[in-house]
């Protein structure tokens, strides 16, 4: 079994603090979502995990089992066994989607084992047709030109082939369509097992109608403020999170505090 | 006798070169035994004033085609030889140009007549023997007749390491409806300052597509210029540079619009390691009279340290109105968040910066027309990441 934890996480970003001391574990065969309003520091907290330069941690520490991650390196937590799929993947012109993750899964193995070009477009072509993505998709440069869907697709693609032990998925959901949604949510799936756990992230309480979570976080002002299970964001999307705030007697203020009635507005 | 040191050095823009002292040259006079880069190919190797490899099939020698070493041309087809010469570059056109019509002491020679296919790969190579402190002085003369075809691909290479220059000049004549590929992979030692002339005219409705690798390893000065002189003539100028360690290497990459839609574009892509310098500047002229015609130029530079000095200057001289044009030049560094984004797939930052810099330079790389090409050509990226570390 592995465990994620972080502890009291203080995040700074040019200075300015958005992570005001963050608690949560992660632990292989879990399947935990965080949902939260915009900027709120849900991206943060991810992009700091997998130890981005430009996130600083002020106080507070983040481990991999024993190992504290502030001594690895980006790479070295990834060969750790941690994913990101990230909100807003790179486009890298001239490296090929292919020649990327077979680079990635030999960065795991050592020089006398590396995974061979025929081995490798098996597995690559059987995940592939999996999550309903086309031949030509495996040649074409990473990331360059796809879509918003397509992207996310590769970004599941990605954790499939690697098998990470904690993969993090920030808005996986975002841009798909309802068929693709089914698609990505069937790749996650698939990767469920005790040896694997999942941290979601979403704005969107019908990911997880798909991917039912352990537990479900929210997140608000930089700091995890409920926990609870798949229901509580069913009741999220019924209240919105000023509902919650009040409730829990909190002293934020959301930027989209009337959005209820607009939508009303809109309704006249 | 042209008196070379009245004229003026040529102009390469924000490249310092004066003290490479590329006016001052001794022609080298050694000889070579053994081809060192053809084995079985179609084509000629030229190490120093020696031919040590030729292959040309009976079939094209019988279609008339000629492959020789510039001297040996000169003695069997005098007349021709000297009709072609100059005829893209005057032997007045610069101080280095002139000091190389004055001072050349071999070379290659091609002679393709109109209608002839060449079905292989042509391969020029030109060996540079670095084995006293002599210099190369070379030219290459290729021409290519009325509807004929064929694809080349042409080597600088260092034999040696003593400290030396070198001054090629290449003429290429591309005669209507020719269509030639061009492809030109340079790699001079660290110990050879080159300057390097290559250009090119094309007549009317020829096409000469070049893919231009220059990978020298020492300090190199390299004019490119083509001449669309004919009615829809067509040249697309690819350039992939790699610069490492303390070398510059300063590029003049020009395309003169003269024909009536005619079609010049540069595409160029250049990577800097170390406290190298790389320049680029791109030159797309269109003269009053070039109704129609199309100049293009986009030139990227990615520097991959801090100590390393990039430049691309784009440059539009337009004397004609009915035309298409445009530019477009960058200088960047590896974007960060790419190298993160691949890193944060357990990529180490070499294997991430080798991807980034194949990628980089790939499409000139796919360009170029043989296997084996592509492959010197990834070792050596290869080698210059290693001699970085
Ligand atoms: N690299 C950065 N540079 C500057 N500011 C940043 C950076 N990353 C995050 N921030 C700021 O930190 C705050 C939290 O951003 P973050 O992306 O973590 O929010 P989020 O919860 O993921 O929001 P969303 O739901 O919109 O994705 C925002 O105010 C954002 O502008
Ligand atoms: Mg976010």
């Amino acid at each position: 079994m592995t465990t994620l934890r972080i502890e009291n996480l203080h995040v700074a970003v040019s200075g300015k603090e958005i992570l005001k001391g963050v608690n949560l574990t992660v632990k292989t065969g879990e399947m935990h979502a965080i949902m939260g309003p915009n900027g709120t520091g849900k991206s943060t907290l991810s992009q700091t995990i997998m130890g981005h330069p430009a996130y600083e941690i002020t106080a507070g520490h983040i481990y991999l089992d024993a190992q504290d991650l502030s001594d690895l390196p980006v790479d070295a937590r990834a060969r750790a066994g941690l994913f990101l799929a990230m909100q807003y993947p790179s486009e890298i012109q001239g490296v090929t989607n292919a020649e990327f993750m077979r680079a990635a899964i030999n960065a795991r193995r050592p020089e006398d084992q590396q995974m061979g070009i025929m081995a490798f477009i098996e597995q690559l072509d059987e995940k592939r047709e999996f999550l309903g993505m086309t031949e030509e998709m495996a040649d074409r440069y990473l990331n360059a030109g796809f879509s918003g869907g397509e992207k996310k697709r590769n970004e599941i693609l990605q954790m499939m082939m690697i098998q990470p032990k904690i993969a993090i998925l920030d808005e996986i959901d975002s841009g798909l369509d309802i068929d693709a949604l089914k698609v990505v949510s069937r790749g996650v799936n698939h990767m469920r097992s005790k040896d694997f756990g999942t941290l979601m992230i979403t704005h969107y309480q019908r990911l997880l109608d798909y991917i039912v979570p352990d537990y479900v976080h929210v997140m608000m002002g930089g700091k995890i403020v409920k926990t609870g299970d798949a229901a509580l964001a069913q009741k999220l999307e019924a209240e919105g999170y000023a509902g919650l705030r009040d409730e829990l007697g909190l002293d934020i203020v959301l930027t989209d505090e009337d959005a209820d009635q607009y939508v009303e507005v809109a309704h006249d | 006798m042209i008196d070379a040191q009245t004229l003026p050095l040529p102009d390469f823009p924000k490249v310092r070169y004066s003290a490479w002292q590329l006016d001052a040259l001794s022609p080298s006079q050694a000889t070579y035994e053994t081809p060192q880069f053809l084995t079985d190919e179609s084509g000629i190797e030229v190490s120093g004033l020696t031919t040590t490899y030729l292959a040309l099939s009976a079939d094209l020698q019988a279609q008339g085609v000629r492959l020789t070493s510039l001297m040996a041309a000169q003695k069997q087809w005098p007349e021709l030889v000297a009709d072609l010469m100059h005829r893209v570059i005057p032997a007045t056109a610069d101080r280095l140009t002139a000091q190389n019509a004055v001072q050349y002491n071999t070379g290659i020679f091609l002679y393709i007549p109109a209608h002839v296919v060449v079905p292989d790969v042509l391969h020029l190579v030109l060996n540079q023997l670095a084995l006293t402190g002599d210099d190369l002085v070379a030219r290459l003369l290729i021409y290519v007749g009325a509807h004929a075809k064929v694809s080349l691909l042409q080597q600088l290479n260092t034999i040696g390491d003593q400290k030396t220059k070198a001054s090629v000049v290449i003429e290429l004549i591309a005669a209507a409806d020719a269509q030639v590929n061009y492809a030109n992979l340079d790699q001079f030692g660290p110990q050879t300052t080159a300057y390097i002339n290559r250009q090119a005219q094309i007549n009317d409705r020829a096409t000469v597509d070049c893919a231009n690798v220059a990978f020298s390893d020492g300090q190199v000065l390299t004019e490119l210029r083509s001449h669309a002189n004919g009615e829809g003539a067509t040249t697309h100028v690819c350039v992939s540079a790699l610069t490492y360690q303390k070398q510059t290497q300063g590029f003049v990459t020009a395309v003169q619009n003269v024909g009536r839609h005619s079609v010049g574009h540069i595409f160029q892509r250049g990577v800097i390691l170390n406290k190298s310098t790389l320049v680029f500047n791109g030159i797309g002229r269109i003269i009053k009279g070039a109704k129609g015609a199309d100049a293009q130029q986009e030139s990227r530079v990615l520097m991959l340290s801090r100590r390393a000095r990039g430049d691309a200057n784009p440059l539009l001289l337009i004397d004609e109105n009915d035309v298409t044009a445009g530019h477009a030049a960058s200088v960047g560094r590896v974007d960060e968040q790419q190298l993160y984004y691949l890193m944060s797939r357990g990529l180490s930052q070499t294997v991430a910066r080798r991807l980034v810099i194949r990628g980089f330079l790939g499409d000139v790389l796919a360009a170029l027309p043989t296997p084996s090409a592509r492959q010197r050509v990834i070792a050596e990226i290869e080698r210059k990441l290693q001699d970085e570390q």
